[in-house]
């Protein structure tokens, strides 16, 4: 009996310490990193000898809040004149957190692809083409050409980043519009009003 | 081998005075106990043959045969892995009471069981077990898969790696599964988190089809199911059981030992030790490859007992590790990507064989510990005491950026302390009950670092239960109630953004149930049961805010649901006949306050693309089905089997219906057994064929629509040889012959990619 006591003071006293120890810990925030929260298109123009001549434009998607339920986000339309030759390159990055992903998707070339679609492409307004270098395509630097004879002066232009996408598939093409079929997800698709001079 | 000699004590004492007996007030009261150790036996069953009436025996292994004339009697006494009781006996005067001492008989899987098996738990609600060759043929799966095989029981899977069980309609919150008698506390909110529990540990599963909250505590709206390992032994044995399971499709093997022990020394001492591990790789559906759904698992469990004549205790531990890849193309950025693949039907992505795993993957840790006691405080009254505690470790992996892939994009630890302290009587009169507390504790954490905003809260839970059940038992007749209070709070806390969110919720129910069962005779019995359950706001229905990464939705949670509130009334009907047996149950379930993630029909926008926007809303629903399941012996040789289960589901408030009720189904096959009579060596074949129809009660929203109806058809090949001593069981199963290509409604993936094809399995059983 006195051993009986024993073992049901061991037992109350591992049950008081089961009991209490079992209690959630303090939420912390948490940085949500890969948000992107802000696309820039910056364009500058190339001459006949494709150097850069003249000021950087600079078109902006941005969703100060990240995903999240009730806001939409803001898209600049992309003004530029018909005719002429720009080099367009792709800035990403995460204001809440204060983080350039740029970096990070040239870091991971080899698993992101941009591609470039929408009614500037099918009605060959713009014509397109990588030019990140070594023959990677990747789309953070591109080279547009503008037609000079466009039946309207509106349009648009769809920006898709596709992730862990099988690029042996998508080839380098940055019109591949069936780029579902190289597996992967999509990190970003922004249409952005075109309006051309 | 099996001996001849049956020891029977017969101790009759008079405890009337017996002096004016009249005609058939006779009592014939007794106890039935194991020869080896005098512990009771549960549930063995007790037939006076003459007057076909019968009773079972309580957990103090004693039973009340009332109204009996005087005259003679054959008294016929069945327990699993027992030798039969087989006596006369005079009745003159009073009651009499004897106490019977049962023989552990050489276990002989092949056909007593049948006959003998009684259910581990004593409820009027239906109940059906996977036991014995049934549970040897589903060696190798998961626990939702292998519950396939009991009638009304179906599962709501994620790709063919992760599989929940689904009672009658009922899945995830609204289900209880138990690992050895501890309520299983996992993340289990989630469709595709499986439950953390290894098949391998069990002797028996059970499921009970009934509200049971009043026994098992809140959220058993739909059922209960009860993973039980095999008693630990009492006196000195050894045995040794060793599973191989090789699977072809996924290329998989898993091997499990369990070993079971009895001390010579000390009598009463036991203990049980069991491990097993599993690995494969990538499915093959029939005409390709599932990218990245491979898995491996590791199990262990251990347990130690000790038994003397008024103490009973009883040491559990069981782990549980999983890591699970995903199918790589289900996970989607947006709802166009969704579209797109739901259009295409298949996955994009050309996957090849292979075991190493990917993101999306899951890796979940699962431990339990249990103590567990009891004590006879005199022979009426027995002091009970459990006591649970958990660790459930839960991690997700996305496809992410940068160096992120190493890192868990959910990372949850959630730990449970259960409770229950209670008593048992077994009167003299016809009563026998229980009255206890039913404590549970719960602390969610999610471990910083992840770089996600957290799905759901960091969390405490308290819930505190009492109950009282009472039983009564007159001849064929048994009928039970009980009643139960349950108060529960939960404080949860996290960050949106920069703000510190916390609420402070508390909810309380009163549950109660009344059933009764029939012995109409002893071939047919009747069962039925009214029960009231109820579940309050699970966390994630409650706080979820925003994505649901992968699955291209925004989901919207509502702080200010209510409880679901549950009546459900099954009924039962077993016959169980020479050549035939029949098992049907029917049943409604009325669930007031039924709470389902309802599509908005709006979109939300972002820079990544457009999302479904779903909320959680609450709406009276009417379950209600019918589940049949039946054999019949045609000859020695050749035998059939069918089951089915329908079930119907409703909004009662739009008159519409819910995603992902299980469509009809049904399983019949011809099994034909040869070899030479008399020797313990036997082959089985049995030819099966599952037939499933198209869900036509669709919700009035779905991504694509309900899949056509299938059939499969599947073989399996059984062999038994003696070697020695010693049992051997060899079978070769092949699922899905004809490597037919179907999509199942009730998998989350059928959007994505076809179900499994043709599988061949050969099963090793040998214990020595």
């Amino acid at each position: 009996m006195k051993n009986l006591k024993i073992v049901s003071l061991y037992l109350l006293a591992l049950l008081a310490f089961g009991f209490s120890s079992c209690k959630s810990e303090d939420p912390e925030k948490e940085n949500d990193g890969e948000v992107i929260t802000d696309v820039t298109l910056k364009f500058q123009e190339l001459n006949e000898s494709n150097a850069l001549i003249g000021d950087i434009l600079s078109f902006k998607a941005s969703d100060p809040q990240g995903i999240e339920v009730g806001k939409t986000p803001a898209v600049q339309s992309i003004s530029l004149t018909k005719g002429k030759k720009y080099q367009m390159t792709i800035e990403v990055s995460n204001s809440i957190e204060g983080e350039d992903i740029t970096q990070e998707i040239l870091e991971e070339a080899e698993k992101h692809q941009f591609f470039f679609l929408g009614q500037v492409f099918d009605s060959s307004f713009f014509t397109i083409q990588y030019a990140d270098g070594d023959g990677i395509g990747l789309g953070l630097k591109n080279i547009v050409t503008v037609s000079s004879s466009t039946g309207t002066n509106n349009s648009s232009m769809r920006v898709v980043l596709r992730h862990d996408l099988d690029k042996k598939v998508s080839g380098t093409n940055p019109n591949f519009s069936n780029f579902v079929q190289a597996g992967g997800e999509t990190d970003l698709d922004i249409t952005f009003p075109v309006i051309l001079n | 081998m099996i001996q001849k000699a049956i020891l029977l004590l017969v101790l009759i004492l008079s405890l009337n005075s017996a002096l004016h007996a009249q005609k058939c007030e006779l009592v014939l009261r007794g106890r039935v106990l194991h020869k080896e150790n005098n512990q009771p036996i549960e549930a063995a069953y007790v037939w006076i043959l003459e007057s076909k009436s019968g009773i079972s025996t309580d957990a103090n292994g004693n039973f009340i045969l009332r109204d009996l004339c005087p005259g003679k009697y054959t008294l016929q006494i069945q327990y699993l892995g027992h030798k039969e009781i087989k006596q006369q006996l005079t009745l003159n005067a009073g009651s009499s009471n004897q106490t019977f001492l049962m023989e552990e008989e050489a276990v002989d899987l092949g056909g007593v069981e049948v006959h003998g098996h009684r259910e581990s738990v004593q409820t009027t609600t239906a109940v059906q077990s996977l036991y014995g060759e049934e549970l040897l043929q589903s060696r190798g799966e998961s626990l939702g898969e292998s519950l396939k095989r009991v009638a009304g029981v179906t599962t709501f899977s994620t790709g063919n790696t992760i599989s929940k069980p689904v009672i009658h309609g009922m899945h995830s919150n609204r289900i209880l599964i138990l690992n050895n008698g501890i309520r299983l506390e996992g993340q289990q909110w989630g469709a595709e988190h499986a439950p953390e529990i290894d098949p391998f540990l069990a002797e028996e599963i059970t499921v009970i089809k009934g509200a049971e909250t009043v026994r098992f505590g809140p959220e058993a709206i739909g059922g209960v199911i009860l993973v039980n390992p095999a008693a630990l032994p009492t006196s000195k044995i050894s045995t040794t059981e060793i599973n191989l399971v090789g699977s072809s499709n996924g290329r998989a093997g898993n091997v499990s030992v369990t070993h079971v022990g009895g001390s010579g020394k000390i009598a009463g001492l036991g203990y049980r030790i069991q491990g097993s591990s599993k690995k494969a790789g990538n499915i093959q559906a029939p005409n390709y490859f599932q990218g990245n759904t491979g898995m491996s698992e590791t199990s262990f469990s251990g347990a130690l007992g000790y038994s003397s004549k008024k103490l009973g205790t009883e040491a559990y531990y069981s782990f549980f590790r999983t890591e699970l890849g995903i199918l790589q193309d289900a996970h989607t950025g947006n709802l166009s990507d969704l579209q797109q693949i739901i259009k295409n039907g298949a996955p994009f992505t050309q996957a090849a064989f292979t075991y190493s795993l990917d993101n999306p993957k899951q890796v979940v840790a699962h431990h339990l510990a249990k103590l567990k006691a009891h004590y006879h405080l005199n022979p009426s009254w027995k002091l009970n005491f459990q006591y649970g505690f958990q660790a459930n470790h839960r991690q997700e992996f996305d496809r992410r950026r940068g160096n992120r892939n190493a890192r868990p994009s959910l990372d949850l630890e959630l730990f449970t302390n259960t409770l229950e302290v209670f008593v048992d009587h077994n009167l003299k009169s016809n009563w026998t009950g229980s009255l206890g507390v039913h404590l549970i504790q719960q602390a969610n954490s999610n471990v910083p670092g992840t770089g996600v905003t957290p799905l759901i809260p960091n969390y405490d839970m308290f819930n505190g239960g009492i109950f009282l059940m009472e039983k009564y038992l007159k001849g064929p007749l048994e009928l039970e109630g009980g009643l139960r209070f349950d108060y529960r709070t939960v404080t949860a806390a996290r960050y949106v953004g920069n703000e510190l969110q916390k609420a402070d919720l508390s909810y309380q129910n009163a549950s109660a149930f009344f059933g009764g069962l029939y012995q109409l005779s002893p071939s047919l019995s009747f069962t039925s049961n009214l029960g009231t359950a109820w579940r309050p706001p699970n966390v994630n229905e409650l706080f979820s805010q925003g994505l649901h990464h992968g699955a291209a939705a925004v989901e919207i949670g509502d702080a200010n649901l209510n409880s679901e509130k549950s009546l459900k009334w099954v009924n039962g009907l077993t016959y169980e006949g020479k050549r035939s047996t029949l098992e049907l149950t029917g049943y409604a379930n009325k669930i007031r306050d039924y709470i389902y993630l309802n599509p908005t029909g709006e979109t939300f926008v972002s820079l990544r693309g457009t999302f479904n926007v779903y909320e959680y809303l609450q709406a009276d629903a009417l379950f209600y089905g019918l589940d049949v399941s039946g054999t019949y012996s045609f000859s020695d040789q050749f035998n059939g089997y069918a089951k089915g289960s329908i079930i119907r589901a409703k909004n009662m408030e739009t008159e519409r219906f819910f995603p992902f009720i299980p469509s009809d189904r049904m399983d019949w096959g011809l099994s034909y057994s040869f070899g030479a009579k008399g020797i313990k060596e036997s082959n089985r074949l049995t030819v099966s064929n599952l037939l499933v129809s198209r869900q036509n009660r669709e919700p009035n929203f779905d991504l694509a629509p309900a899949p056509a109806g299938y059939g499969l058809l599947n073989v399996d090949y059984a062999k038994k040889i003696q070697v020695a001593k010693n049992e051997l069981s060899i079978s070769v199963q092949v699922s899905n012959l004809l490597n037919t290509e179907f999509k199942e409604y009730m998998n989350r993936f059928r959007y994505f990619t076809a179900d499994m094809g043709r599988n061949f399995q050969l099963k090793f059983n040998y214990q020595f």
